[in-house]
């Protein structure tokens, strides 16, 4: 299995009215070919953000850390290093669609609704492949059918709010892959839609990425999406990665105390009668960010005089996991 | 589309319809009529005693005798059929000739306002926008507040100086001496555009101040959307991006104003003709009102009032091409 991306060190600055804030610190994670990585998290946990990043769509007052390494092999082989692109350069034209694709969790929103749909796809895929506009058409159509939008010849001609909320979602699906990324960045796809909707898109994602053989980012803030989609999974928390590992590995046996209170908290068809643990307090502002480790101010089991003092490093608790957390690092806490 | 224009179309005529009758009876309004008006014209000063019998007979010989709504269809018929806006009793023709060229002046002036201030404030409104809280934004932000807070008469005489120190030319009215009163000829209206873009620059410099502004509001708003940082997103070069996607909804307060503008346009128009010594309708407008010269003032208020009904129905299908939400209903 080869590697598609990887991203070290990855650390987001904006300048705001108030200073400087930093809501992505030293991020590291790596996607391969064919694999899915789950991005989990709270809202303003930095999931979105870190995807901007990769696409170098951040606004302008934003800044990349001097360690930021994000390394992406393109579909010719080529490795390119995101981080030395310029923003307007030929290279991040050809990779923003081309060579990742995005989704939106606003499905409706996504789309210009001045635009019909057709003439989106179809600026898509003339942008990266080289085709008439007759073609052009012939293929958003073709791709309207396989997102499973009935009628493609009639859609294609339509304004994004003629169609439902479920099919607005397939014709962006069909907007992103129709360039033919090698990555899908999916950011909270499903959210905005209805649970029954939310599973067919998430099926009909999950065939697509299997037959184009693309590489996937799946941002989430539900556990119980995760273990449907991702091969791995990053929890993310005020910035930081807490845990990483194999999707089923870290759902069947948590280590981060955030992530255990994220399970706690999903609910369960088997579990109906109990009452759903909630993580307690809130999530901190990034402009307010705690001292030590970001999560001990809701953490059931900090350590006094340690965890709000100094950052945890990553450590390798068991082949395959990655955590960041006191409670597994024995040879930090003797030293600390 | 079609559908949506005959409509707008339709609606066009009823308020066209509904305005002249209006006019008319603004016309109406002031007391005593043409045959008294003529009667006095003709006779003071020449010893006569004109006798109310007089003037009932002009009256008669005028038609003026007949109901209001004949008189009125008989006005709007002769205006609609015929071009014809009947006669200017204070200049003892008819109101076309008092008109006239005027009527091309005048819009020649309020078209090339218009065009002068969307040429201008369009793209650097977009620009500001998209370079929002850069020195040259800032730059611009005053220099909106200078426009809106200089009196349109200070800009123009201020103007005037210029032009002459710089251009040396005879800047005032709308012609140089040799074409002032020759017929239309290609070098007449090359000498008319030599002229024409001084007052246009007066009145657009307001009014590009304040569109600048719009443009920017709204198209800070639309950069913001997540349709454009999707459409980013699928790689689409940034300059294609921001005319496609954001500025083309950017413009819409701007195109759904225009009427509102000519009529602004046309309300400032006389003291900066005053200023610099251009013969147009405004200032006709006002002597029209001063000595009473009812059909004059009618001409006048009709042609400009159909002007910015025609103007709104423009806007109306270029919005409905700019978002096609609108003819849709949606």
């Amino acid at each position: 299995m080869s590697r598609l991306l990887s991203v070290e060190n990855l650390t987001i600055s904006f300048r705001t009215d108030e200073g400087t804030i930093t809501p992505v610190q030293d991020v590291t994670f790596a996607v391969d070919k064919g694999r899915t990585l789950g991005l989990v998290g709270e809202s303003g946990s930095g999931k979105s953000v870190s995807t901007k990043a990769l696409m170098r769509l951040l606004p302008r007052t934003a800044s990349l850390g001097a360690d930021t390494k994000m390394h992406y092999t393109a579909k010719d082989g080529q490795v390119m290093r995101i981080e030395t692109l310029s923003d307007r350069s030929r290279e991040i034209r050809a990779l923003r669609g081309g060579e990742m694709g995005m989704i939106f969790q606003e499905p409706m929103a996504s789309f210009s609704p001045v635009y019909t749909i057709g003439n989106q796809i179809i600026e898509a895929i003339r942008l990266h492949r080289p085709m008439s506009k007759r073609e052009a058409r012939a293929f958003a159509i073709d791709m309207l059918d396989k997102v499973g939008i009935s009628n493609a010849g009639a859609r294609i001609d339509q304004y994004a709010h003629e169609l439902s909320g479920g099919m607005r979602q397939r014709a962006m699906i069909a907007v992103a892959l129709s360039a033919g990324p090698a990555l899908l960045i999916a950011d909270e796809p499903t959210t905005a839609l209805d649970v029954t909707i939310q599973a067919q898109v998430l099926d009909l994602m999950r065939d697509l990425q299997r037959e184009l053989g693309m590489g996937m980012i799946f941002i989430t803030h539900d556990l119980g999406v995760i273990a449907q989609v991702a091969d791995d999974v990053a929890v993310m928390y005020l910035g930081s990665i807490v845990e990483r590992g194999p999707a089923r590995d870290v759902i069947r046996a948590p280590k981060h105390p955030y992530t255990q209170g994220l399970l706690a908290a999903l609910p369960s068809l088997d579990t109906l009668s109990k009452r759903l643990t909630p993580i307690p307090g809130e999530i901190p502002s990034p402009n307010a960010r705690p001292s030590g480790c970001p999560f001990h101010t809701r953490c059931a089991q900090k350590i006094a005089g340690l965890c709000d003092r100094k950052i945890p490093r990553e450590v390798v608790p068991e082949p395959g996991r990655a955590v960041r957390c006191w409670l597994y690092d024995e040879n930090g806490r003797a030293v600390a | 589309m079609l559908r949506f224009t005959v409509e707008r179309l339709i609606g066009m005529v009823v308020t066209m319809a509904l305005v002249s009758l209006m006019v008319f009876i603004i016309m109406e309004i002031p007391p005593g009529d043409y045959a008294d008006r003529y009667a006095f014209r003709k006779y003071s000063g020449t010893g006569i005693s004109v006798t109310a019998a007089d003037v009932q007979a002009i009256r008669v010989d005028l038609g003026l005798d007949r109901p209001m709504l004949i008189r009125y269809f008989d006005w709007i018929g002769g205006i609609v059929l015929r071009g014809d806006f009947g006669q200017a009793f204070a200049f003892e023709t008819s109101v076309n000739k008092v008109i006239g060229d005027k009527v091309w002046l005048t819009s020649g002036i309020l078209f090339a306002t218009l065009i002068l201030t969307y040429l201008i404030s369009i793209p650097i409104g977009i620009y500001a926008a998209v370079r929002r809280g850069s020195a040259v934004d800032y730059g611009l932000t005053v220099f909106s507040y200078l426009g809106l807070a200089l009196p349109n008469f200070l800009l123009a005489l201020v103007m005037l100086y210029f032009a002459n120190r710089w251009f040396g030319s005879d800047i005032g009215g709308l012609f140089s001496a040799p074409y002032r009163d020759a017929p239309w000829s290609l070098p007449r209206v090359w000498d008319m555009l030599k002229h024409l873009w001084l007052p246009a620059v007066v009145l657009a410099w307001s009014a590009v101040a304040y569109q600048i502004q719009t443009v920017r509001a709204t198209m800070s708003d639309e950069l913001n959307k997540l349709s454009v940082t999707a459409a980013r997103a699928r790689g689409v070069p940034e300059g294609r991006l921001l005319l496609k996607y954001p500025a083309r909804l950017a413009i819409n307060p701007i195109v759904s104003t225009i009427g509102f503008d000519v009529n602004r346009i046309f309300s400032e128009l006389p003291i900066v003709a005053v200023v610099l010594g251009l013969t147009e309708l405004g200032q006709l407008l006002l002597r029209a009102y001063l000595d009473l010269d009812m059909n004059v003032a009618g001409a006048i208020l009709l042609i400009l009032t159909f002007a910015i009904v025609f103007m709104n129905f423009l806007s109306d299908i270029l919005l409905a091409w700019l978002d096609p939400r609108i003819k849709l209903g949606a």
